[in-house]
């Protein structure tokens, strides 16, 4: 008896109480004996790792100490002197292109609407061929697959600097890279929550004559699209955040403008841009998370 | 002897125990009854020193254990081992592991930490869990065994601590029938085979009239009776449970309550809290 | 004349009311249509500001398709030990970023979380700091980091780290409120220290989850870091957008061939220590 887990059986059936402790005690020592083998060998693999990486990457411990007091007068060199009595005009100094900013932030924001809804409106039809479920062939289900995790898993900006030598400067290629990536991303997730739905509504448009079109309007689209409505207003928060930084390769929005702060060491621009960012981030992240759980909540009655 | 003078506790507004007082000399097996909500919880807890009262005092064999702290604080709730209704083991850890826990106060905080304990602590818990039939489950995670098999990994530790006097928590409330026996049983063996105290809170009045030398009832946070468990007769019961009109929070259970003491509005009210959670 | 055609077996009267019947009342019509049109002019409008709806994009087309046709043909296969060595560094940077930052989260999350630090009001301030330094994308942190401390791969680990730092804070801490209270208890209940709560009560309970996201943010930095290059702060996005910026379209193709390989290799590593270590039992 006694089966003890890890491996370590022990088919002796103890008869008195020393025999029984002895059994435990055999069995105790294989334990910690496998266990220190295998908590030292993770201890080494690890420690390996981090020196490995380490190496490679150049990590000097001395460069990061001298360089974080230079991170915190960088980060106070953003903010500007503001006194007191003499706010509001500190405010306007410092936020001398206010309009220019906020057109640009502007233009950020539609850029992300748009790739969320083009991408993801493109990416739930691309969804449709890379489901094993849903009637198309097993070749399609491969290649759309292999296809849309590659424009998951290059970044946005790579495609931003193939579309800028097509398109020049300005937002067009930025909304293309962008609405690219997301039409990766969605078409991926979208495929495998396809592959979960109840087929019996599909079924059921099917045996009363219905088209693969009807199959898919009437039986799969009520069940998947509150599920998708989420996932935009999702995407819509990540793309936020990427159509802020598309520019600093000239790909349209604020990140331009951000970029030349930065590199030119206008400080207090980079910090008037970045508090801007930062409080319309937020608060679409607020206010998308609102809709969205509202959006569930409503999946959730129905 | 654990003696309590005067005990009281608030919540907020609430009073949870009120000038609670009764003397435990050393090897009883005390049963605490009363509705859920009437203090017993809390009775153990403050004892433990798990909640701490607003006035009064406890102590130990002479000396007050209210004004303990850091390791003293730890040496006192070694020596008072509590025993839950939810077992409350680290379910992800090896039985071993959660009955080595009870070992506390004679390992250094970095062996606790590093989970480093000596040959001869694991072979003493080892013995305890033979004692309770429960060595061959040593290696297995906790959250493998049933309710009964936890309750008597959770009594292996408080037995580990060397306990002077044992908290029982409502210990048999998640339990079904067999185990609760078996737990029972195994709490009155302790006391009789070690004179190690027992205070436990418990639901069922048949289980209390077993296993009890004396009885203890609180209702709304007083002591309403203090004797021994002869005296525990049906009127006696009935004069814990019932008068729900004077005390209000009563709505909330009613396994005891008599029938007509049950509020149709308070039982709907439930209902319609639980459908909507579900919803 | 089928005998299921009913419509022809009715009177005027009873089309009307059947009518009546299946009609949606006038509001909620409106309604949707006033939804549908606002929804269509805001992303007309988006669409115009984004630039989607001019010229430009008939014109860009035929250059489009020149770029991906040389992108068809990946080339420049002498410089593959340099591309090597380059992906290699983003994967180490991905990787000293994501533990940097999990050591950090860890503390943070402590701090964060109602079950181990009880202050609401600190609390609340600790959560919105960890909230603040994720609102920002690496690239921008990197670019912060890269004027601050000079080019190469260290901004880059220090933008992962800070970013992860606040995502990862918050996952814990998440994790931590969202654990049974029990198990500390009967810890402390039974003798133990405040640090034997956490780390006989809470870890075990609390390390899968905290396992599985810092893994799952792992994956996720390969591939954010892949990029940090194009600011200068080291790895292969260095080279892959000098190589774009000057039109080598094929070269291109080799690193991002590269770096799909490296993402799809890191997944799998990833998949397969989750298995490991959170398959396994006790301590």
């Amino acid at each position: 008896m006694a089966v003890m887990n890890s491996g370590i059986t022990i088919l002796i059936q103890p008869e008195t109480r020393a025999e029984a402790l002895a059994v435990f005690d055999k069995t105790s020592q294989a334990h910690a004996q496998s266990n220190f083998r295998k908590t030292s060998l993770g201890i080494i693999a690890f420690a390996a790792a981090v020196a490995l990486a380490a190496h490679v990457s150049q990590f000097d411990l001395m460069r990061l100490i001298t360089g974080l007091p230079r991170i915190g007068d960088f980060l106070s060199g953003m903010v500007p002197r503001l006194t007191a009595d003499n706010l509001w005009a500190d405010l306007v100094y410092w936020y001398w292109g206010l309009d220019k900013w906020l057109y640009l932030l502007w233009t950020t924001l539609m850029m992300a609407l748009f790739g969320a809804v083009a991408g993801t409106t493109l990416g739930a039809i691309f969804s449709l061929f890379a489901a094993r479920n849903l009637g198309a062939p097993r070749w399609s289900v491969f290649f759309v697959k292999r296809m849309l995790e590659i424009a998951r898993t290059v970044p946005d900006l790579v495609f931003a600097l193939v579309f800028l030598f097509a398109f020049g400067l300005g937002p067009l290629a930025g909304v293309l890279a962008i609405s690219l990536h997301t039409l990766g991303a969605q078409g991926k997730l979208f495929a495998e929550v396809n592959e979960n739905v109840d087929m019996r509504p599909l079924e059921g448009v099917r045996a009363c004559g219905g088209s693969w079109l009807d199959e898919m309007t009437v039986g799969l689209l009520p069940q998947v699209l509150p599920n998708y409505i989420s996932y935009t207003f999702w995407r819509f928060e990540i793309n936020v955040r990427s159509a802020t930084i598309i520019g600093f390769v000239g790909a349209g929005g604020i990140g331009m403008e951000l970029y030349e702060a930065i590199s030119l060491s206008y400080f207090d621009d980079a910090g008037a841009i970045l508090l801007l960012v930062f409080i319309t981030v937020m608060l679409i992240d607020i206010a998308s998370e609102a809709l969205r759980t509202k959006i569930s909540n409503v999946r959730a009655v129905t | 002897m654990l003696k309590l003078h005067k005990v009281s506790r608030e919540f907020g507004s609430t009073l949870a125990l009120r000038d609670i007082s009764f003397d435990v000399p050393n090897g009883q097996f005390v049963v605490v009854i009363g509705r859920s909500g009437a203090g017993k919880s809390t009775l153990l807890r403050t004892i433990n020193r798990l909640v701490q009262p607003s006035a009064g005092d406890i102590s130990f064999d002479g000396s007050s254990v209210l004004n303990l702290r850091g390791d003293d604080l730890r040496r006192w709730r070694a020596s008072a081992a509590m025993i839950f209704q939810g077992f409350n083991l680290s379910s992800r850890l090896s039985v071993l592991s959660n009955v080595l826990v009870g070992s506390s106060n004679e390992t250094s905080q970095m062996r606790r930490l590093v989970g480093f304990y000596t040959r001869d602590e694991k072979l003493r818990a080892a013995a305890l869990l033979d004692d309770l039939g429960m060595l061959e489950k040593a290696f297995q995670r906790a959250e493998s065994l049933s309710g009964g098999q936890q309750q008597r990994v959770a009594i292996a530790r408080a037995l580990m601590q060397k306990p002077k006097i044992i908290l029982a928590d409502e210990p048999i409330a998640s339990l079904d029938p067999l185990s609760a026996k078996v737990v029972m049983d195994t709490l009155r063996d302790i006391n009789r085979k070690h004179g190690i105290s027992v205070l436990c809170n418990l639901h069922s009045i048949d289980t209390a009239r077993e296993y009890g030398d004396r009885v203890i009832a609180l209702r709304a946070g007083e002591l309403v009776l203090d004797a021994p468990i002869s005296a525990l007769d049906d009127s006696a019961v009935r004069g814990v449970y019932e008068n729900a009109e004077e005390h209000p929070a009563c709505g909330k259970v009613t396994s005891f309550c008599a029938p007509e003491f049950v509020t149709t509005v308070s039982s709907t009210d439930t209902n319609t809290r639980k459908q909507e959670q579900v919803a | 004349m089928s005998a299921f055609d009913i419509t022809t077996a009715l009177d005027d009267s009873a089309v009307k009311r059947l009518e009546a019947a299946i009609a949606p009342d006038w509001r909620s019509r409106a309604l949707r249509w006033a939804y549908g049109l606002g929804f269509t002019a805001v992303m007309i409008y988006a669409a115009y500001v984004s630039e989607v709806l001019s010229p430009k994009i008939f014109i860009g087309l035929p250059k489009l398709g020149d770029a991906l046709w040389l992108m068809l043909q990946p080339s420049g296969f002498n410089y593959l030990p340099e591309f090597l060595w380059a992906l290699c560094e983003t994967i180490a940077m991905a990787f000293l970023g994501t533990l940097l930052g999990a050591i950090v989260a860890l503390f943070l999350a402590i701090f964060c979380a109602r079950t181990t630090f009880p202050l609401a009001a600190f609390r609340f301030g600790f959560r919105r700091f960890a909230d603040g330094m994720r609102t920002f994308d690496h690239l921008i942190w990197a670019l912060v980091f890269v004027r601050a401390i000079g080019l190469g791969p260290l901004a880059g680990i220090l933008a992962i780290a800070l970013v992860d730092a606040g995502t990862l804070a918050k996952l814990y801490s998440e994790a931590i409120d969202n654990s049974d209270p029990k198990p500390v208890e009967g810890v402390r209940a039974s003798g133990g220290s405040w640090l034997d709560g956490l780390r006989i009560g809470l870890l075990p309970q609390v390390l899968p989850n905290i396992l599985s996201s810092t893994l799952y943010m792992w994956e996720s930095n390969t591939r954010s870091a892949t990029i940090l290059g194009i600011v200068g702060a080291g790895g292969i996005g260095y080279q892959l957008a000098d190589r774009l910026r000057v039109y080598e379209f094929g070269q291109a193709s080799l690193m991002i061939i590269m770096i799909i390989a490296a993402v799809y290799l890191i997944d799998m590593l990833s998949g397969w220590l989750r298995r490991m270590l959170i398959g396994r039992t006790s301590r």
